[in-house]
């Protein structure tokens, strides 16, 4: 094998952790709220477009440029884009989703499933093309001066091989673990997130607990909003991004969560990983128009061998 | 302490219980009895707010339980400890008992409670930090019932403890209670197929048969009367 | 005949439609006309499959784009007519119906969904990769019509009027008949209608076939009027959304959904993409997605269902129909069954005999070392504590589960193995626990879905049907729909279903749950005068009470594993029975 074919998979390699890791966040997103409450949410991708809108105007005009400047301001203004969706999420649940799900729909036989799934198709269609009218077509992007320069990992084995590591990929990546982190605790170790799982896990027993269900799909919803959009505004720093981007990503989405096992948070963020080193790595045997043919050539394969995901239980609650 | 009155409850088009009454008095141990099907299930969770009746009223400490959301229920003090144990499977047994504990009273007291729930049955204190769903039934029937009692509760709330377990288990989990009640004179509301095993541990007890009460009086009067072997053999 | 009559409204609207398309001469306005039509017949497509068997497709664009490119490319290499391509296109679609179908339908719920996703965006990314971007038809001015190629824009209205129309005729004509039946049977509970006869991945296959054909057809037809094919126009995730969403908002499991649904949502968002697109472009999604927002909200099942339910309900009100109480017919209710029924079986044969039938599941011995024998005639109570095996016991007789070890023999044949289906046919009819009746149906064709294992032909179905509703005793109630029925009228029809296919032994599981005790000795009267008719039967009670007086038997189950097996009278006196049911304490007490 020469160096340059090594060279080659390591660097396809690299890209595909770190596009992983920000494809794995966005799952997690997604993955909770299918975890928590069962509903397909097919407006996720539009919240992720929510979040990436947010963090590039809160940076651009909240003072947070002047304040932070370029490199670190658009972290900041990402981050803050979080609560801001998480509450934007809430709402929607409190609001919409809440009507066409859990005990309302119990004597609908099974025709609730379909009512919720074009609710929120109906909800994506008014935030893209809402989003055409407010935000309009141009492209945006939230640049950073990181974007346009690269780490040099090596040289290793005799000089000959080195990678070269974005920036703001690096970065994005980075605090998407950090993100991913922060919420795996908040999941395993705060009563709020132990009730959420309880709630998941039996919703009547829950009850019996005297946690109030509505209330936690609703944090759930919103929870899961904002980490897909903190996950959209990381993305927004190193590609440009338009009103319709969440339909490219709703469909990433659902083959990380189901790849990772549906209700499964950790086997969604990894679900999401191997999405980013399939889009990759395919690229080093296959031309680069098929590299999303060759994502659900792989997520049609687990799903027939594996059904339950590499993290889900071996049979789907129902 | 609870008082139901002329409760009438049911599923869509099927009804459960037919205009039931009963009494619960404060430090008492009352049985519901009867054969399956009767409405002994629905009965709790009529109580626990999640069937809504059609007719009647429901009174816990004077306050009238059909006001009160069911999430609410338990912050009153009332337990319910479900049939068929439902606990939570993907969470530990500690996280299990937690969940219980998330009423006031049960975070105030939360330090000894689990100190006597562990000192009670031991088992739970060595499977601490297993996941609740890989238990043995006995072993989730316990931790059931500790998850109830973490929630220092004024009114236990039991559905068929007993229920699919071996009859060496069943009966361990009848001495725990016994225990239970001998350490705390907790008021206890028990639901039970085994007849013999219930009424001797309570106080009074009632004998539902198709969603009515058909028999209600103390353990040596139910005992006597040939109607209870007769709701459940049928001769 | 019936299909025939039940297009009449149809065949009106469309005349309706065509004559306002002929009076239409603004080009545009024509092209919406025709949009309308194709997507509703695009919608019907996809009803056909998850409108009748409840499987949500998201991934019916694949269909749709194959069958657009096959048009396609079909003029474009070959030079074909569209005339030969769009039956080519569902020919193309059907098969890929069932290249698809076959691995997909291992999936259930949520996974069938997600999984049907990826095949059109597979599709899409592989088209581009061929180099077709971007196909435009070759125009064809000096033959019109053998390609298609009207200049008179309302042609392409009419042939996809006749096109809708001849859809919805294949639609209706599936509703009626064994195929719908069994479509709506599995969408309502697969496992029981695999036990009512049904082999249900061979009708998911023919409905996904069958829906995938029309989809091709339509996405054909589609490419031809619009002349230019681009994989994200036909591959695209909203393509398949507008399936969804046409039949959704209108209504599932009906034609007329996806047609209220096309004729309303098309035309709004059309229209206002042409007055208002160029000023605030965007402002048809948003009108449009708020338009679906609220209508599910105010109407979850879709418009056709709440309008049809809305007026059914506002119907008997306005024209109070004498109720008159549903009488179970008995010539002598709750008659002690065996003083009039001499025991005939112990002279037959064994109809079923199970050897050491065993099953665990993880360390759960669920049944084990179960045997007994069933002869002809006879009815036989299998009765237990709560997770005594009972269910367990009756889901190894019908081929819900196979057995770890052990024999079932059914008139002499080991079934060990067969599915469900087959050992109904072979004449093993089963009623659940939990009713499942199709609540908009009749009693009648509720009870029919159970008479296609043995009925040749539609008109032997509904004799079979009439014929088991008079022997449950519901004929009086026969043509209401299951949602009026009472609690106890729901089980008789439920028997009846079971009945319908001729059984020659019938396996009930808690046929008198939720009875109150006049109620229940009604069902009690049904079940002898069944017995007394030839029918073998196995019931499932929890409590003896309503049981001694009707078997002539029991098998009692205790921990999985037989505990006593005798005659009622035996039965009841056994201490260990006595025991398992009423506590150790309490025989020690009665000993005492």
């Amino acid at each position: 094998m020469t160096s340059q074919v090594v060279e080659n998979i390591l660097q396809a390699l690299a890209a595909g952790i770190l596009a992983g890791a920000t494809y794995g966040l966005m799952c997690v997103g997604l993955g909770l709220i299918f975890g928590v409450m069962r509903v397909i949410n097919f407006a996720q991708g539009d919240f992720m477009m929510l979040g990436m809108y947010a963090a590039y105007y809160l940076f651009a005009s909240a003072g947070i440029q002047a304040g932070f400047g370029n490199v670190v301001g658009p972290y900041v203004a990402i981050l803050l884009s979080g609560p801001l969706l998480f509450l934007f999420g809430y709402w929607i649940h409190k609001l919409l989703i809440s009507r066409v799900t859990g005990q309302r729909m119990a004597g609908l036989e099974g025709e609730g499933h379909s009512a919720q799934l074009i609710l929120t198709l109906g909800v994506a269609l008014v935030l893209q093309n809402g989003g055409l009218i407010v935000f309009g077509s141009v492209l945006a992007s939230i640049r950073t001066p990181l974007s346009s320069s690269a780490w040099e990992v090596g040289p290793f084995w005799g000089d000959d091989i080195s990678i070269f590591v974005n920036r703001s990929r690096g970065i994005a990546a980075v605090v998407s673990i950090v993100a991913m982190v922060a919420l795996a605790a908040l999941i395993t170790r705060t009563r709020m997130g132990k009730a959420l799982r309880a709630a998941a896990d039996n919703p009547v027993a829950a009850t019996y607990m005297g946690i109030d269900i509505d209330k936690s799909y609703r944090v759930a919803f919103g929870l899961g909003t904002a980490v897909t959009a903190i996950a959209g505004g990381l993305l927004a720093t190193n590609y440009p991004f338009h009103p319709y981007i969440g339909l490219d990503y709703v469909i990433v989405m659902y083959a990380g969560v189901v790849l990772g096992g549906l209700g499964s948070i950790t086997g969604a963020f990894w679900g999401g990983m191997t999405i980013g080193l399939v889009q990759q790595m395919s690229t080093l045997v296959l031309p680069t128009q098929l590299q999303n043919a060759a994502i659900f050539v792989v997520f049609l394969l687990i799903i027939f061998l594996r059904p339950q995901g590499f993290f889900g239980r071996a049979v789907e609650r129902t | 302490m609870l008082t139901l009155e002329g409760v009438c409850a049911g599923y869509s088009v099927v009804p459960v219980l037919k205009d039931v009454s009963l009494r619960v008095e404060p430090g008492q141990f009352v049985a519901i009895v009867g054969p399956n099907g009767a409405g002994k299930t629905t009965l709790f969770k009529t109580i626990s707010g999640i069937v809504r009746p059609s007719a009647g009223s429901i009174q816990f400490e004077g306050i009238d339980l059909l006001a009160v959301p069911a999430a609410a229920r338990p912050h009153l003090g009332i337990a319910h400890v479900p049939e068929g144990r439902q606990v939570f499977p993907s969470l530990s047994v500690m996280e299990n008992l937690e969940m219980g504990a998330m009423t006031a009273a049960g975070q105030r007291g939360w330090k000894e409670n689990i100190e006597r729930i562990f000192a009670l049955m031991p088992v739970l204190a060595e499977r601490r930090s297993q996941v609740a769903g890989t238990l043995s039934g006995g072993e989730q029937q316990m931790l059931a019932i500790g998850r109830g009692l973490a929630s220092a509760p004024k009114l236990l709330m039991l559905d068929e403890p007993s229920m699919g377990l071996a009859p060496a288990i069943a009966d361990f989990i009848f001495e725990k209670l016994q225990e239970i009640r001998a350490q705390t004179k907790l008021t206890i509301l028990l639901v039970e197929q085994r007849v013999a095993e219930a009424l001797e541990s309570a106080d009074r007890g009632y004998v539902l048969e198709a969603g009515r009460v058909v028999l209600e009086g103390n353990n040596a009067t139910l005992r006597a009367d040939d109607r209870i072997r007769q709701a459940y053999l049928g001769m | 005949m019936q299909t025939l009559r039940s297009l009449a409204l149809p065949l009106l609207v469309a005349a309706v439609y065509a004559c306002i398309a002929l009076v239409v001469t603004n080009s545009y306005y024509q092209l919406m006309l025709t949009l309308v039509l194709v997507w509703a017949s695009f919608g019907l497509g996809w009803n056909i499959l998850s409108g009748y068997t409840g499987l949500v497709s998201f991934g019916h664009a694949a269909f749709f784009g194959l069958g657009a490119y096959t048009t396609a490319l079909g003029q474009l290499y070959f030079d074909l007519t569209p005339w030969l391509l769009i039956p080519a296109a569902a020919g193309v679609g059907g098969v890929a119906g069932l290249l698809v179908g076959l691995p997909t339908f291992r999936l259930r719920g949520h996974y069938f969904a997600l999984a049907m996703l990826a095949y059109p965006l597979a599709l899409l990314y592989v088209f581009e990769w061929l180099g077709y971007q971007e196909l435009t038809l070759p125009i064809k001015r000096e033959a019109p019509f053998t390609y298609m190629q009207f200049t008179d824009p309302r042609f392409y209205t009419l042939v996809a009027l006749v096109m809708l129309l001849a859809i919805v005729a294949i639609t209706r004509a599936v509703e009626r008949s064994r195929f719908g039946m069994a479509l709506l049977a599995i969408k309502q509970n697969e496992a029981a209608a695999e036990a009512a006869g049904i082999d249900t991945l061979n009708w998911k296959l023919r409905s996904i076939a069958l829906s995938g054909a029309i989809t091709g057809a339509v996405g054909a037809f589609y490419a031809v009027v619009l002349l230019v094919v681009t994989p994200s126009s036909v591959f695209g995730m909203l393509v398949s959304a507008q399936a969804l969403t046409v039949s959704m908002f209108g209504g599932v499991g009906t034609v007329w959904g996806s047609l209220i649904g096309a004729a309303v949502l098309i035309p709004v968002s059309e229209i206002l993409h042409a007055q208002l697109g160029a000023r605030i472009p965007g402002i048809q999604g948003v009108v449009f997605g708020i338009a679906i927002v609220a209508v599910i909200i105010a109407a979850p099942e879709g418009v056709y269902w709440k309008v049809r339910d809305r007026l059914r309900r506002a119907g008997p009100a306005a024209a109070p129909t004498p109720a008159a109480p549903a009488r179970v017919d008995l010539a002598a209710p709750s008659t002690p069954a065996r003083a009039q029924r001499p025991d005939a079986w112990r002279t037959g044969k064994v109809l079923l005999s199970v050897k050491d039938l065993s099953i665990s599941f993880g360390g759960l011995k669920a049944v084990q070392d179960v045997t007994f024998d069933i002869y002809e005639g006879m009815i036989l109570g299998i009765i237990g504590p709560n997770g005594a095996g009972k269910t367990t016991l009756f889901n190894l007789l019908n081929g819900f589960l196979c057995p770890d070890a052990g024999e079932v023999l059914f008139d002499g044949r080991n079934m060990v193995g067969s599915k469900p289906h087959v050992l109904c046919q072979a004449g093993v009819g089963r009623t659940f626990q939990i009713m499942r009746p199709f609540p908009r149906m009749s009693v009648r064709d509720n009870v029919r879905v159970g008479a296609y294992v043995r009925a040749q032909s539609e008109e032997e179905a509904r004799r079979l049907a009439d014929d088991a509703v008079d022997r449950v005793g519901l004929s009086a109630v026969a043509d209401k729909v299951a949602a009026e029925l009472t609690t106890k009228e729901l089980r008789l029809m439920e028997l009846g279903r079971a009945l319908a296919g001729k059984p020659r032994l019938l396996l009930l599981d808690e046929t008198l749950a939720g009875l109150g005790h006049g109620e229940a000795d009604e069902v009690v009267a049904v079940v002898q005068r069944l017995a007394r008719e030839g029918v073998t039967i196995a019931i499932i009670e929890h409590t003896m009470q309503s049981m001694v007086r009707l078997v002539d038997r029991f098998l009692v189950l205790n921990h999985g594993a037989v505990l006593a097996d005798g005659e009622p009278e035996a039965v009841t006196r056994n201490p260990q029975v006595i025991e398992a049911y009423l506590g150790k304490k309490w025989v020690a007490h009665a000993d005492a």
